[in-house]
């Protein structure tokens, strides 16, 4: 089958954006407070980037999907427990510390360590998917690293879709500045593709591929290798919350056509 | 395993069916104590043969948890507890291991004057109030509130813990699952249990794919029957299990479903502020304000947090009951106000309680099921407390399953009654569940009497008691004859309906309490509560889990009290004069189940209260 | 490699758009990199990539320092394995310690690459760089929640910067020699095929609009009348973003609707959004309308300047210090009006 791909979704996961955060000062480092008890979630940008894989999976028949994802085993659990009720996938568990703080190097080793060590993996069949950024530390490096690690020199960054031909290559589109896409066509695998948001909803969840992927989750989960991540000569100088606190002018006794003369203005006021 | 496709082709009629060892409705901390106590013998030996599934033989037993929130750590709800039985579990427990918690140290029972005078007080609180006033200073009056210079023993928690639910049942979760031997499954809410005659035989998951009122639409996936050995229905007061089988197999004689309380809370975190400081595990418990009927605390976190909350009983007879602006008003309160004014409100949350105690109790166990935590009556009503007896009853549960795994012995009636429910008949919970059996008999009668009632059973151990007959909770509330009430009430429907104000908000400033002045910080709107404090996850694709079985009854309605007491605004009077729902700010807290003030079949409220997903998910527990 | 104690030679690397024309955020960078040079007294370069490099170079000839050039039909686009190249070949020949550039979206899909293929180590989104005897950078975490300030001992070190975090450089056009800087390009298996605009009528983030325009769930929720008016709303908002040529954002909420069955705004995507899961840009003013300012979606709105909300809530977010001016009426009304008067004052 020319289009069986083998599909890689580097993910990591995030406090769930309805959380109050706060930095603190641990021995290891800046993190947040109560970093290991914050309801998590699967990053949203590679939660996008596993909806569409797991599309390209459906649609192309002998395909394969993993995904790689790097955080202490229980929490990964956690998160598992709502994913995999989305999607099917293998996962690949690394147990490793959370948090946006950590070096981006170091995270980027640990997972192409991980996907080399993958049974079965066909490097001719590889895309590498993964958000464009993540919620965390926001970089929008750590797959640039790890596609590197791997070899691979067809890399796109900010996808928002993707069309297989026939003759295995496939054209992509990037987001650009100006709300524009940048559209490329790509030879085929191996590509690194990280997403914004593609366009696909999220899938709704599904007990019955919840059961199967738990099937092999479990086992995965407790087998998972544990990593360290050495902070590469990244030192933090500080870490603050934004004061953004502004004295806001409430409006309350101006009619429509007051207000719309006032924001015309305002609009123009150079 | 990656063959399998997405489930979008599957055809209308397809209802899959997943065969399961043990199948476990919500997860709470009845829940919590049972996966601990069955996760914690077996994994001494996984390979334990009396651990392996006799529905998947060669695999492990499979054990499987489903809960309609999105997170296990969503839930917002502060708790003190004497911890006898969590403490059993984890003989090591360590505050500092959870956060948010800490040890009991300063407990104190205030009674609260009216500082403003909106208070619908009794004859007798008002004596009780212009003695005080008079002696104030002598009888140690301070701020308005008058501390209890002894408080029975029955409230005692000394050497307890104070815990916020949401952060200990997220770290119990993780106990659990870091075993890899039960699954416990988030948003995904069941519809009702399976069942043939009166044996349940497993649990059906909440259709997908359907418009509001659960007409299939495109991407139709029908909820999954899972059918277990045993179903562990631990899914609280108003799950839609626990609803199901008390429907189907009735009550046992002499029990109902009868008192219940909205329990509404704020994590506040005070201003840095030496002089004003509580000591984390400080714990008020507060009556007399801002109702007589409505009891209220304060429960003093690490860091700065506290927990301040109170409790709207259904026999509170008053239509025009409330929680979101009666808490506004307690926390202003000057005895609470020294210590939050300039706090900042961090998270919100709402619940409803059982509060039958012992006399709400159902069929504890049954051919294939077994009941635990709440649901199945085990809270304490005389020690106000819930949480430790919910999880001992889960232990309980987990012990008598252990046994019958072990001795090989199926899950039936008998054989759960021996086991689960003899243990559970053996122990302080069920000795302390008889001695409050009765503890809340004068409350139909007045506060006045009912905090007689409430010492007179304490101190007698339930030997002495003040007993009367307790109605169905849609018969607790008064009408409105008052013709002065009734135009106050109607002015004030008039404006929710007229100009969007909403109805509790109304009502109370109708009553004569004063407008909240808002601050920003804590003193915020209802929907601003909401905002600042979490947001509610209603995933899209299920039934609404709230509807009304008889429109024409809510037309012809004047109390309009789910309106009122809806603790998220999520039901809210449209213009024709019906209540409407919208699942986006529903918190699922119940009220409306029993806060209804109609019943077409004298069973059931003409509120019906489903399985739905998701609810409030805190932005801090 | 540590090299804590070094002299540091910084190289900043720039290049064209489609005129031939150093980008705004090439030369934002170079403002930046002529600051860091003069404050770390460190030598200075400038990497420019281009199909033809001379108006870039006489754009910069005013800087006095060394310029480096790749050229070539095949940096006509951006692609990863060229530009790899090509960055990679001009950090050696200017034997850079410190590497800065703009994180437009062709250098911040290859820099990392880059960074790690020489060795070194990298930072993103910078929006400030302080510090004399090294480096400290800013940069965000947690989708702007928090603000952290970074250094390393790593070299080479690559840095980043976000537009609009400093002026652009300009001078004089001048006369400049330029280094050419020859490549042996890898054999390359993308080739871009265009630029994709978005349809007329769709409306995106502009990143140049003097305002933001952010349209929130409020447009196409019940009216006081008990309907929805989305077609309407749509109009009302397409008509003030056509006459204002404002960037148009939108919250989280109004575009998952679309996922509900609720009404819709059909040109709005999640490109539009602004906030948690979305976009944060950099605009003068600000203006919010039918949103109520929750954490999630005002963190998009760390760099916008000025802002104002049209709400019905007074307590809305934005009425608690997250607006300079909250507006309590109804947007529908409003923005009429404000269509109108602009009609009347083209």
């Amino acid at each position: 089958m020319p289009n069986a791909l083998h599909i890689i979704v580097c993910a990591g996961i995030v406090p769930d954006p309805l959380q109050t955060l706060e930095p603190v000062t641990n021995p290891t480092g800046p993190g947040l407070k109560n970093e290991m008890v914050l309801p998590s979630v699967l990053d949203p940008w590679a939660a996008s980037a596993l909806y569409e894989a797991a599309n390209l999976v459906a649609k192309n028949p002998g395909s394969k999907l993993w995904l790689v994802s790097l955080g202490p085993k229980a929490k990964l659990q956690q998160v598992m427990m709502t994913i995999a009720q989305k999607v099917a996938f293998e996962l690949v568990p690394i147990d490793g510390p959370l948090g946006g703080f950590a070096d981006a190097h170091a995270t980027a080793a640990a997972l192409a360590d991980a996907i080399t060590a993958i049974q079965g993996l066909d490097r001719d069949k590889l895309l590498l998917f993964g958000g464009w950024e993540s919620a965390t530390r926001g970089a929008g490096i750590t797959l640039q690293l790890v596609g590197e690690r791997l070899g691979i020199t067809d890399q796109f960054q900010g996808v928002d879709q993707i069309d297989l031909h026939d003759d295995g290559s496939f054209e992509v589109l990037e987001r650009v500045e100006g709300g524009k896409h940048q559209a490329s066509v790509c030879a085929g695998a191996p590509a690194v593709l990280g997403w914004a948001t593609g366009n696909l909803p999220e899938p709704r969840n599904n007990p019955q591929i919840g059961m199967v992927n738990m099937r092999t989750v479990m086992p995965a989960l407790q087998k998972a290798k544990p990593a360290a991540l050495a902070p590469n000569g990244l030192k933090y100088v500080s870490v603050s919350l934004p004061k953004q606190q502004r004295d806001t002018r409430v409006v309350k006794d101006m009619n429509s056509d007051e207000i719309a003369a006032e924001v015309v203005a305002w609009i123009g006021a150079e | 395993m990656n063959a399998l496709s997405q489930a979008d082709g599957l055809g209308e009629d397809v209802r899959q069916t997943l065969d399961v060892d043990i199948a476990c409705a919500g997860f709470g901390p009845a829940m919590g104590g049972f996966l601990t106590t069955l996760v914690r013998a077996w994994s001494v030996n996984p390979a334990d043969p009396a651990f392996e599934s006799a529905v998947l033989p060669g695999m492990p037993l499979q054990v499987l948890c489903y809960e309609r929130a999105d997170d296990l750590a969503a839930a917002v709800s502060g708790v003190v507890t004497s911890a006898r039985g969590i403490r059993g579990s984890f003989p090591d427990f360590k505050p500092e291991d959870v956060p948010m918690s800490a040890e009991v140290r300063d407990e104190r029972v205030l009674y609260l004057l009216d500082p403003i005078g909106a208070s619908r007080r009794p004859f007798g609180m008002r004596v009780a109030d212009s003695v005080l006033r008079a002696l104030s200073r002598a009888a140690g009056v301070k701020d308005f509130a008058f501390e209890l210079p002894w408080t029975p023993a029955f409230l005692h928690k000394n050497g307890g813990l104070l815990l916020s639910l949401g952060q200990f049942n997220q770290w119990v979760a993780s106990k659990v699952m870091e075993t890899g031997l039960v699954q416990i499954w988030p948003g995904t809410p069941i519809a009702a249990p399976l069942m043939e005659n009166r044996a349940v035989t497993g649990l059906r998951l909440a259709d997908q794919g359907v418009d509001k009122h659960g007409t299939p639409e495109d991407c139709y996936l029908p909820g999954m029957d899972v059918q277990a050995r045993l179903t562990v229905v631990g899914d609280g007061p108003v799950g839609a299990v626990g609803q199901a089988i008390d429907d189907a197999l009735g009550m046992p004689r002499g029990h109902a479903h009868r008192e219940w309380a909205l329990g509404m809370k704020f994590v506040i975190e005070l201003p840095e502020t030496a002089e004003r400081r509580l000591e984390p595990g400080t714990i008020w418990h507060t009556i007399g304000y801002p109702e007589p009927e409505i009891f209220g605390f304060l429960y003093a976190h690490p860091d700065r947090l506290v927990s301040v909350g109170i409790f709207v009983p259904s026999w509170m007879h008053d239509p025009s009951r409330t929680a979101y602006r009666y808490l506004q008003h307690f926390i202003q309160h000057p005895a609470l106000w020294r210590h939050l004014k300039d706090g900042l409100l961090r998270s919100w949350g709402a619940k409803s309680l059982e509060e039958s105690g012992r006399q709400g109790e159902p069929f504890l166990c049954g051919d294939g099921f077994a009941r635990i935590g709440e649901g199945s009556g085990s809270t304490n009503v005389l020690t106000n407390s819930g949480v430790d007896e919910a999880w001992t009853t889960g232990v309980q549960l987990g012990e008598a399953v252990i046994e019958l795994l072990r001795a090989g012995k199926p899950f039936t009636q008998e054989n759960l009654t021996a086991t689960y429910a003899a243990r559970r008949r053996a122990s302080w919970v069920e000795h302390g569940a008889r001695e409050a059996e009765h503890a809340r008999g004068g409350f139909q009668q007045g506060a006045v009497r009912g905090l007689i009632g409430m010492a007179l059973t304490g101190l007698t151990r339930g030997r002495v008691t003040m007993q009367g007959p307790t109605p169905a909770p849609w018969l607790q509330m008064r009408r409105t004859e008052d013709p002065k009430e009734k135009l106050t009430r109607e002015s004030a429907v008039r404006l929710a309906m007229e100009d969007g104000r909403p109805l509790h908000d109304a009502l109370l400033t109708a009553r004569g309490w004063p407008e909240i002045e808002f601050d920003g910080k804590l003193l915020v709107t209802h929907q601003d509560a909401l905002l600042m404090g979490g947001k509610v996850q209603a995933s899209p694709g299920f039934a609404d889990h709230v509807f009304f079985r008889d429109l024409r009854v809510c037309a012809a309605c004047d109390e309009k009290t789910c309106v009122a007491m809806c603790s998220g605004q999520a039901i809210t009077l449209g213009s024709d004069g019906l209540p409407t729902f919208e699942r986006e700010k529903c918190v699922h807290c119940g009220a409306c189940l029993w806060n209804c003030s109609h019943s077409m079949d004298g069973e059931h409220s003409n509120i019906a209260f489903q399985a739905g997903s998701g609810g409030l998910h805190s932005a801090e527990n | 490699m540590d090299w804590s104690g070094m002299m540091d030679s910084i190289l900043v690397l720039t290049h064209t758009d489609e005129n031939s024309a150093l980008t705004k955020a090439s030369l934002e960078a170079v403002t930046a990199s002529l600051e860091l040079a003069a404050r770390l007294g460190a030598s200075l370069s400038i990497g420019i990539i281009a199909v033809d490099p001379a108006p870039a170079a006489s754009a910069l000839a005013a800087t006095g320092t060394r310029l480096l050039a790749v050229s070539g039909k095949a940096f006509a686009q951006p692609r990863y394995a060229s530009d790899a190249a090509a960055c990679e070949a001009l950090c050696h020949a200017a034997n850079a310690t410190i590497i800065l550039a703009p994180s437009s979206s062709r250098f911040a899909r290859v820099a990392a690459g880059v960074a790690h293929r020489l060795g070194g180590v990298i930072d993103t989104h910078i929006t400030a760089i302080a510090g004399s005897a090294q480096p400290e950078a800013t940069r965000w975490f947690y989708r702007q929640r928090i603000e952290a300030v970074v250094t390393r001992d790593s070299r080479p070190w690559f840095l980043l910067l976000d537009s609009g975090t400093h002026a652009a450089y300009s001078a004089q056009l001048g006369t400049a020699n330029f280094e050419h800087i020859d490549i042996q390009l890898p054999a390359l298996r993308t080739t871009v095929t265009g630029v994709r605009t978005p349809q007329s009528d769709a409306q995106t983030i502009r990143p140049d609009a003097e305002l933001l325009f952010v349209a929130g769930a409020g447009w196409t929720k019940k009216q006081p009348d008990g309907q929805t008016h989305a077609a309407e709303a749509g109009e009302i908002i397409l008509n003030f973003i056509h006459r204002t040529s404002a960037s148009l954002g939108s919250s989280k909420s109004l575009v998952d609707q679309g996922t509900d069955g609720a009404p819709v705004l059909p040109f709005l995507t999640h490109m539009n959004q602004i906030g948690q899961t979305g976009a944060t840009p950099r605009h003068a003013k600000g203006l919010s309308t039918c949103c109520h300012g929750e954490e999630p979606h005002v963190v998009g709105w760390r760099f916008i300047g000025e802002r104002r909300a049209i709400s019905l809530d007074p307590n809305c977010g934005w009425a608690r210090g997250k607006a300079d001016v909250v507006y309590i009426a109804d947007a529908f009304k409003v923005m009429e009006k404000v269509n109108a008067l602009l009609a009347q004052s083209k």
